[in-house]
């Protein structure tokens, strides 16, 4: 049998029972118990069982104390007495119906090994499945950036841009009032906005002569070629 | 003349005809001890006897330890944060230093040549574990990993990877195992255990959160693989920069190489059995349904 580790009181008690009293004594390794035992290297704290003269208290009568009386004093006893304490050690251990609720109870609350790792297989995928989506996420949004940035200065470029025009509009028209009245109109006045839509319909006329003088020219253009061509 | 001379001398003499030390023969080393400040006597001392002039000071009146005077103090004005919070439920780990062990098998406390437990190393004084403090066992800690010359084998519940190269480089061997809190209490106090007569628990299995800890071979859990724990030994010579012994062919192989079953408590003990002291027997239960569930 491998080596027993015992403590330093064990050894202790072994060697005041045999009759020796030193603390570091070196014990031959096969001695009468044939076990190899440790020894202390300081005085261990004595161990006192009191076996002379032991309390056993008597089951029967009513005046010993109900807690006495339990199973647990009873190991408690067989613990310090031994078998002087006239109990059967087969009530050490757990009874069967005892010992199946120990059973369900562990296995609810300490599943075996192969549960937990499976347990903790499925949360660390659920968990990495998790990471790696929001990943790619991150990855097709960063990969879209740049268009969207470009987008966007585009979008503020053209903005400004017709802020500018429109401001340029405004100050035309502006300068056109101050000439048309002779003094400076407020735009809001109606005679500004009269103005405003008469210069509107001199230029859609303007507009509509150039539109039927291009296609003129286009109808011409596209009837002279031909004859000239064949 | 021919007279072989007494070693010692005149000091042997001295020594010899002395009389014996009695307390009326000691004294202390002058010097080492200071005489205590006697509050209201003589010049110094009386008078008001320390305390200032009048106010709460000399009356002894003073307010709450944090009081400020009326605005909110320090440890109210500051918000709370969760820094301690379930701190109460979180593992705690005692610290053991490479430079302690070494300190211990220096002076004998702690033996080499047997497997090193938390046992011998609470046996040996070396450690205070508290399992009612939510201490889970033992840490080991790199500092002395420079000064570490010990062949051991040794179980704790958490080493660090400069402990473990420590002692690796040395020829020894570490295990990582766990212990849960009834497990740690026997296994500290064996004997006020084994008065109690009750038969010795299995040693649960750790809960989810530490099982990747354990089942890990770079910090030698004890459920992990035996060949992976061996590729992790020679990796980590090799970050370390050291030769990995052999211990197959150490004398000591045998001791090396002992582990305990990942339901077992103690060495040489199985679960299960009954140690009485008085007697010094060991009771083994013959029950199958028993023996089954011990033995699981």
């Amino acid at each position: 049998m491998a080596a027993f580790m015992l403590s330093r009181r064990t050894a202790v008690l072994c060697r005041t029972l045999k009759g020796i009293s030193a603390s570091k004594t070196v014990l031959p390794a096969n001695s009468q118990c044939g076990l190899l035992l440790q020894t202390a290297s300081y005085n261990p704290r004595p161990l006192r069982l009191n076996i002379r003269d032991p309390y056993i208290p008597d089951k029967d009568s009513e005046k010993t104390p109900e807690w006495q009386k339990t199973a647990k004093y009873d190991r408690k006893l067989f613990g310090r007495y031994g078998s002087a304490s006239g109990i059967d050690p087969a009530s050490l251990w757990p009874s069967h119906k005892e010992l199946d609720k120990i059973i369900a109870e562990e296995n609810e609350w300490h599943p075996p090994l192969e549960v937990m790792l499976k347990n903790i297989a499925i949360k660390e995928k659920a968990e990495t499945e998790k990471r790696l989506a929001k990943e790619k996420l991150i990855a097709a949004n960063m990969a879209k950036m740049p268009k969207m940035v470009a987008d966007w200065r585009r979008q503020k470029r053209e903005a400004k841009l017709k802020l500018k025009e429109e401001k340029a509009r405004r100050t035309k028209l502006l300068a056109e009032a101050r000439e048309r009245f002779g003094y400076a109109v407020d735009p809001r006045s109606p005679k500004f906005l009269e103005m405003v839509a008469e210069i509107e319909k001199e230029e859609k006329k303007k507009k509509k002569l150039l539109k039927r003088r291009l296609k003129e020219e286009q109808a011409a253009g596209v009837v002279q070629p031909p004859p000239t061509s064949s | 003349m021919s007279f072989p001379k007494k070693p010692g001398g005149k000091a042997t003499d001295i020594l010899q005809n002395l009389p014996r030390i009695t307390l009326a023969n000691l004294r202390p080393e002058p010097g080492s001890k200071k005489l205590e400040q006697r509050r209201g006597r003589g010049q110094h001392g009386g008078n008001r006897s320390g305390r200032g002039h009048k106010g709460e000071r000399q009356r002894g009146n003073r307010p709450r330890l944090g009081f400020v005077g009326g605005s909110t103090p320090f440890y109210l004005a500051i918000p709370k944060y969760g820094y301690n919070e379930g701190h109460s439920c979180r593992p705690q780990y005692q610290p053991l230093s490479l430079k302690r062990l070494q300190y211990l098998i220096d002076l004998g406390r702690v033996d080499p040549t047997q497997p090193i437990d938390l046992t011998q190393l609470v046996n040996a004084r070396g450690v205070t574990v508290q399992p009612l403090k939510r201490d889970y066992g033992v840490q080991l800690v790199d500092e002395g990993a420079d000064i570490f010359a010990a062949k051991i084998n040794i179980e704790v519940q958490r080493a660090s990877e400069g402990a473990i190269a420590a002692i690796e480089r040395n020829g020894g061997v570490v295990t990582t195992s766990f212990y849960d809190p009834i497990s740690l209490g026997i296994l500290i106090k064996p004997v006020p255990f084994f008065l109690r007569g009750q038969p010795i628990p299995r040693r649960m299995l750790p809960g989810e959160d530490m099982v990747p800890y354990y089942t890990n071979a770079e910090n030698r859990g004890y459920l992990a693989d035996p060949e992976k724990i061996q590729q992790a030994r020679l990796a980590l010579a090799q970050k370390y920069g050291y030769i990995l012994p052999d211990i197959s062919k150490d004398e000591l192989y045998h001791m090396l190489s002992m582990r305990k079953d990942v339901r077992q408590i103690f060495f040489g003990l199985a679960p299960g059995w009954v140690v009485n002291m008085t007697e010094k027997k060991i009771l083994k239960p013959t029950d199958e349904k028993l023996l089954k569930y011990y033995s699981s």
